[in-house]
């Protein structure tokens, strides 16, 4: 029997909403011209670029003039960090965490390699990078302190108040990766100690190959793709005013103080159902967590098997930028987790056209499958399962 | 990753897992593991007149092992009790379209299923 499928993946990437791919499609059907042009139809092409800025500006609390665009926040990381430490700076130190996205841990690897000192902070148990860590980490060569705001395998809310202010008083720059959290938690740009913030569309109901980069204002960054003079010199390349555009919509669409309410509902309903599968642990400190993510362990279950036994139900084992490789996740064994725990964990995470049917039914189908697998382990050493 | 269909099919509904009842008569285990592989598979014969009558096997493993051990699990019934000593992980492989980054874990069928005969477990 074929099972309906469940999206519970929207910490890998949303569905377009209909609202932002009308307004693609309009834009791609009328406005095809180069905004960087200087005839009437690239002019009213770029009013649709600096109009969707002014919509991501206003939904992160930064002026309009501060958001670059970008591929996504994979390049906004590699511009934020690269930008920084290989602008000529003289002062070639990183500090990160050991909990990052893999795209600031191999880009912070890559500077290593080019002579750049990198400090990896731990996370506590819950999964929390403690300021203190950092401002320890802080010596008098660092440029730049890199932490994301939402971790993207467990959900933890990061202290990026604390750090910012830490980065402020010792007079080093702040990059936030902001790729999970923006649009679902709230965030003041303007108002934040931080310099640099990535941000994307996809995960927000916009489209994909298409993000952005706060810079605020006097953080010197050298650009990494050059060929033109397209935003302000920092990002050469013909603007996708329709992805730009599509951007825009999803940012100006998305009200965390509306819809995260209605997503920690949803999540907490799903936790409430796992919780009651034999062993089942919640990843992650409970009280600083994202509206929309949920990372579970289920001790004893083979995380391959189990998450094949559960293809009905799209979640994932941890990033999905990582779901090819045969490594357990980092972030959970930066939480402590053994290989075998970790591998045994599940991402689910929840979104707009999420129902409380969808959780229901995906409850169901994990206490199910997690016990039926166990049958098949039963006499398993102890090791499978600690 | 991708799994063959017999893989898929043999994952959702195993036929031979589980522990023979502990007062079999001719009953023979076996287990390997390997913890850097995360794989642990155990074999139970019942032998009869030096033929294998029933098998059953439990797996923490991934699909393809488990698949693999399922399989093992079925051909080894009806067969002389050192077929248990020719099981062929990459015979296994070729037959359930198994990855050669897997081989290693199959290779734990094999030893699990030969240890049946000699009385010895292996440990990685």
């Amino acid at each position: 029997m074929r099972r309906r499928e469940i999206y519970l993946d929207y910490a890998a990437t949303a569905p377009l909403d209909p609202a932002v791919a009308a307004a693609m499609t309009d834009c791609m059907t009328r406005e095809f011209a180069n905004p960087s042009s200087v005839h009437d139809p690239g002019r009213r092409a770029r009013r649709l670029v600096e109009n969707a800025r002014a919509q991501v500006a206003a939904r992160v609390g930064a002026p309009a003039g501060r958001i670059f665009f970008t591929s996504g926040a994979t390049e906004s990381n590699n511009l934020a960090l690269q930008g920084v430490l290989r602008g000529g700076r003289a002062r070639p130190h990183l500090v990160t965490s050991r909990i990052e996205h893999k795209s600031v841990l191999d880009t912070a690897r890559a500077l290593e390699a080019a002579g750049v000192a990198v400090s990896y902070v731990d996370c506590d148990a819950g999964g929390r990078v403690n300021p203190h860590d950092v401002a320890a980490a802080i010596g008098p060569e660092t440029a730049l302190v890199s932490i994301m705001h939402v971790n993207n395998e467990t959900g933890v809310i990061q202290d990026v108040a604390a750090i910012g202010a830490i980065c402020r008083e010792r007079g080093v720059w702040f990059h936030v990766d902001a790729a999970q959290s923006a649009g679902k938690v709230p965030l003041a740009l303007g108002d934040a100690a931080i310099d640099l913030c990535s941000l994307t569309a996809h995960k927000l109901c916009g489209p994909k190959g298409i993000g952005a980069l706060y810079v605020a204002g006097g953080v010197l960054l050298a650009p990494q793709i050059h060929g033109g003079e397209q935003e302000r010199g920092l990002r050469a390349g013909t603007l996708a005013t329709h992805q730009i555009v599509g951007m825009g919509a999803a940012y100006e669409l998305a009200d965390p103080a509306a819809e995260a309410p209605r997503l920690a509902a949803l999540r907490d309903r799903l936790w409430d159902a796992l919780r009651a599968v034999p062993g089942a642990r919640l990843n992650g400190a409970a009280e600083h967590r994202s509206p929309h993510v949920l990372n579970v362990t289920f001790p004893g279950v083979e995380g391959e098997s189990l998450r094949l036994a559960l293809r009905d139900l799209a979640i994932s084992a941890g990033s999905a930028c990582a779901a090819d490789s045969p490594e357990a996740s980092h972030v959970l064994r930066g939480l402590g987790l053994s290989d075998p725990l970790a591998a045994s964990s599940l991402r689910f995470s929840v979104g707009r056209f999420t129902t409380e049917d969808e959780i229901a039914a995906a409850a169901g189908r994990v206490a199910v499958e997690v016990p039926r697998l166990r049958e098949v382990a039963k006499s398993a050493p102890r090791w499978c399962s600690v | 990753m991708e799994y063959s269909s017999e893989v898929v099919r043999r994952c959702d509904a195993p036929r031979r897992v589980g522990e023979l009842p502990r007062a079999t008569p001719g009953l023979s285990s076996g287990e390997a593991e390997d913890r850097s592989l995360q794989v642990w598979v155990r074999f139970e014969l019942q032998v009869q007149d030096g033929v294998i009558q029933t098998v059953r096997f439990e797996a923490f493993g991934c699909p393809h092992t488990v698949a693999a051990a399922d399989l093992t699990a079925e051909r080894l019934e009806g067969q002389p009790v050192n077929a248990a000593r020719r099981v062929d992980a990459k015979e296994l492989m070729r037959e359930l379209e198994v990855p050669i980054e897997k081989l290693g874990k199959l290779l734990k069928i094999e030893d699990a299923a030969a240890a049946c005969v000699s009385g010895t477990a292996t440990r990685t």
